[in-house]
């Protein structure tokens, strides 16, 4: 029966040649990876199918089919680039890299077999634990920068390095997993970002032009693992932070130096920012550079098993560089005309020098020459006071940022105690009325059987009763609960699930989850930052009764142009 | 004694005519001066812009919104935008992608030769005219975003688009972003949405 989760999955107990599946592990924008036994070594194992969810579909013979003949072609390219790469990956053998067993075509699309690896992945751990010492998150990352070193040497790079991607062996040893072979193989016109982790993803994997992704792409992720790692939250995505506060693109990441200060060494928390640094230019080049950063940073950390890997020579070298879709082409015009500018102006100067030579006159200085020079001057220094000014705010917005973080983690703490005695509150009423209404029934049946002992009828007698206990919960229960839990989830980091249940709550009617996603989607926090769906949620709260939304729905309003304010409201009625 | 001065003249006078051109547009101009120019740029492109999407902003399909959601989100791909944002119970999609696509570079050309005389006559009001041809039109550091929102019509689904640009690099000095896309490539990219949305549902569409 197919898991109702994964509608396009294939059924628990299909057959690949001689695999049968068992369940699905998960699925991605690409493909769907399932738990299978192996009957021939009698051994589990995990398999991708190569289902590209946007241009292919499951036929009900189990086949996949592009969705349309016109993305046949492309379906079948990346098809092709699934089983490259899936070849290319088998030559791979490092206690750090998941090993590739096998790939075949089956279906009309295609499978790659790994090694099935029991353990919890990174993210479980965080989620459970929220942050990890620096020794254990050294025992955990170096060891992948050794794997990860052996890819990209092989001319590859993951491109999606997440705590999703990173198992935690029973052990405690690391390993990498998927490889989102097909992440980059649709290439051509469609981008890649629609599988980009957010938060996990530089800013240049949002496009689908390759030729500025290499190492520092997965050292930004890699960063960013361990930043959320120091952190107990995942940084910003890049959009956001390409975005910055108000439209402004000043940084707005509050840094690990910040973040963690104190409680990891001062070199660790270094090596993150400078991984995390939004242009690739600035980030370490190689894993090389950033191993070395860490080295310094780091006291002695026992490192794993040492990397005893080996490659097997290729037939066919196959780079994964992706195809870079059409791209505005370089800059040249402004190289051009400095270049030709430069070239007048140098001509000007030897002419005005030799007519100089020749002129009886003695020289003189043009004073419009002199005042254009003192505007320069002005002019520069005033660039280099804004600058300076720009820089100050970022670092008062990022010291703001984290001290709103600081605040909001201590109201959450407060709220939680406050929620806590309420239900101890509650807890005791609903005990006292229980023993109240045992002590009212035992005295009814003692009246009762005093009546049939008598054998007389007399006028009931007064029971005295205590009154009923306050309800347990005002009759709007189920809404602030989804918001509590909202919060909860939101607290543990899982922003993903904090969304789901104040959509929930909101679509019920509750303002203050409305106001809640209204709130969220205007800082971007744990969702793309968007004026629109921030001023929808407002405008609903406003509605639904929410002091503070109008006043918040004006604000984002006024970011807006009139044709987005007039589909916003056209969703709204 | 006096051939030679007048040789001079005639030479000083080129060369303070070249220098004066290259020093015109090559230096700084007054900031306020480039912030009115821009202001004055998105104010023009809003208003053509609005215009522009009153006419070609909306179109309704005959098919149902959970079919339409799709076909936008798989045309938008098609074209090498990346969606940002999507809220489909509320039938709102949001794109971007570097500029000029959904146009390529063909295209941004063509652009390019209708709308760039006109920004350079509004900035050259404010600039002076040489420093106005230096104005960019270069597609580097912008964005394009697209917000498509789809809500259930008689006749299917009506689809509304709406474009903005976004700088990703600051501007310096505090000068004002540019915010609208020039008229033409508006006017263009609804027209490529437009047909590869028809493409991708298989159907006509027609105006509400």
């Amino acid at each position: 029966m197919t898991d109702p989760s994964y509608p396009d999955a294939l059924p628990a107990q299909h057959r690949l040649h001689w695999y049968v599946l068992e369940r699905v592990l998960g699925q991605g924008g690409f493909g769907i990876t399932y738990l299978a036994r192996d009957t021939n070594l009698d051994q589990q194992v995990a398999i991708k199918e190569y289902l590209p969810v946007d241009v292919a579909t499951r036929r009900p013979d189990a086949s996949v089919r592009s969705r349309t003949e016109d993305q046949g072609e492309r379906y079948r390219w990346g098809l092709d680039r699934f089983i490259r790469e899936a070849r290319t990956l088998a030559r791979f053998d490092h206690p750090n890299i998941v090993r590739v067993l096998s790939v075949f075509e089956h279906n009309n699309t295609a499978y790659m077999v790994m090694r099935f690896e029991e353990g919890e992945n990174l993210a479980a751990l965080l989620e459970r634990r929220r942050t990890l010492p620096e020794d254990e998150l050294m025992r955990i990352v170096l060891p992948i920068l050794d794997g990860l070193e052996l890819v990209h040497n092989a001319g590859f790079i993951h491109r999606d390095i997440k705590p999703d991607n990173i198992h935690i062996r029973a052990d405690g040893s690391p390993v990498l997993l998927d490889f989102g072979s097909a992440r980059h193989s649709m290439g051509h016109a469609r981008t890649v970002t629609i599988l980009v982790a957010p938060g996990y993803a530089p800013f240049e994997q949002y496009y689908s032009s390759g030729e500025n992704q290499g190492p520092w792409t997965d050292l930004y992720s890699l960063g960013a693992t361990c930043y959320r790692a120091i952190s107990g939250i995942s940084p910003m995505d890049a959009i956001t932070r390409s975005k910055g506060i108000l439209g402004s693109t000043r940084e707005i990441l509050v840094p690990a130096v910040t973040i963690g200060s104190g409680r990891y060494s001062a070199g660790l928390l270094k090596a993150i920012d400078r991984a995390l640094a939004f242009s690739e230019k600035e980030r370490p080049q190689s894993i090389a550079e950033w191993r070395r950063e860490l080295a310094d940073a780091a006291a002695p950390v026992p490192r794993a098993a040492p990397a005893t890997m080996s490659v097997t020579p290729a037939t066919a070298p196959g780079p994964l560089a992706p195809n870079p879709a059409p791209a505005p082409a370089p800059p040249i015009r402004g190289p051009v005309i400095w270049a030709t500018l430069g070239a007048v102006v140098a001509a000007v100067v030897v002419v005005a020098v030799l007519l100089w030579q020749q002129s009886p006159r003695p020289p003189t200085i043009d004073p419009a020459f002199t005042k254009l020079q003192d505007d320069y001057k002005r002019s520069e220094e005033a660039r280099r006071k804004l600058e300076e000014q720009r820089k100050k705010e970022a670092d008062d917005a990022a010291t703001r940022q984290l001290g709103d973080k600081q605040k909001h983690e201590a109201d959450l703490r407060a709220k939680a105690e406050q929620e806590k005695k309420l239900a101890d509150e509650r807890a005791r009423r609903e005990l006292e009325a229980k023993k109240n209404a045992d002590a009212a029934k035992a005295q009814r049946d003692a009246e009762a059987k005093k009546k049939a002992d008598t054998g007389r009828t007399e006028a009931p007698a007064l029971v005295v009763v205590a009154p009923p206990a306050p309800p347990a919960a005002p009759p709007k229960a189920a809404e602030p609960d989804l918001i509590k839990q909202a919060e909860e989830a939101r607290k543990r980091g899982n922003d993903a699930e904090s969304l789901a249940l104040l959509r929930k709550a909101a679509d019920q009617g509750n303002a203050k989850a409305q106001f809640a996603l209204g709130d969220m989607f205007s800082a971007g926090r744990g969702v793309p930052q968007s004026n629109f769906q921030s001023y929808v949620w407002f405008a609903r709260a406003a509605r639904a009764g929410h002091a503070d939304a109008k006043a918040r729905q004006d604000q984002v309003k006024a970011t807006l142009q009139p044709a987005e304010i007039q589909h916003a409201e056209k969703l709204l009625r | 004694m006096n051939r030679l001065p007048r040789i001079s003249l005639a030479r000083v006078r080129a060369a303070s005519l070249a220098a004066l051109v290259v020093f015109c547009g090559g230096c700084p101009t007054n900031p306020i001066k480039v912030r009115d120019a821009i202001l004055e740029v998105n104010e023009t492109f809003r208003v053509q812009y609005e215009s522009i999407l009153a006419q070609q902003g909306t179109r309704v399909f005959p098919v149902r919104p959970d079919k339409a959601l799709p076909g936008v989100r798989a045309a938008l791909f098609q074209l090498g935008m990346h969606m940002e944002s999507q809220d489909l119970g509320l039938g709102y999609l949001s794109f971007a992608s570097p500029a000029p696509r959904p146009l390529n570079m063909q295209e941004w050309g063509q652009v390019a030769q209708a709308d760039l005389p006109m920004m350079r006559e509004i900035a050259a009001r404010h600039v002076g005219l040489v420093p106005s041809w230096f104005i960019s039109f270069e597609p580097e550091g912008l964005e394009i975003v697209l917000n498509a929102t789809v809500l259930p019509a008689a006749a299917g689904s009506e689809i509304s688009l709406t474009m903005r640009m976004r700088q990703v690099t600051p501007p310096p000095s505090g000068i004002p972003r540019r915010e609208y896309a020039p008229p033409t490539g508006v006017r263009m990219g609804l027209d490529k949405i437009w047909g590869q949305i028809e493409r991708e549902l298989g159907v006509k569409s027609h105006s509400p």
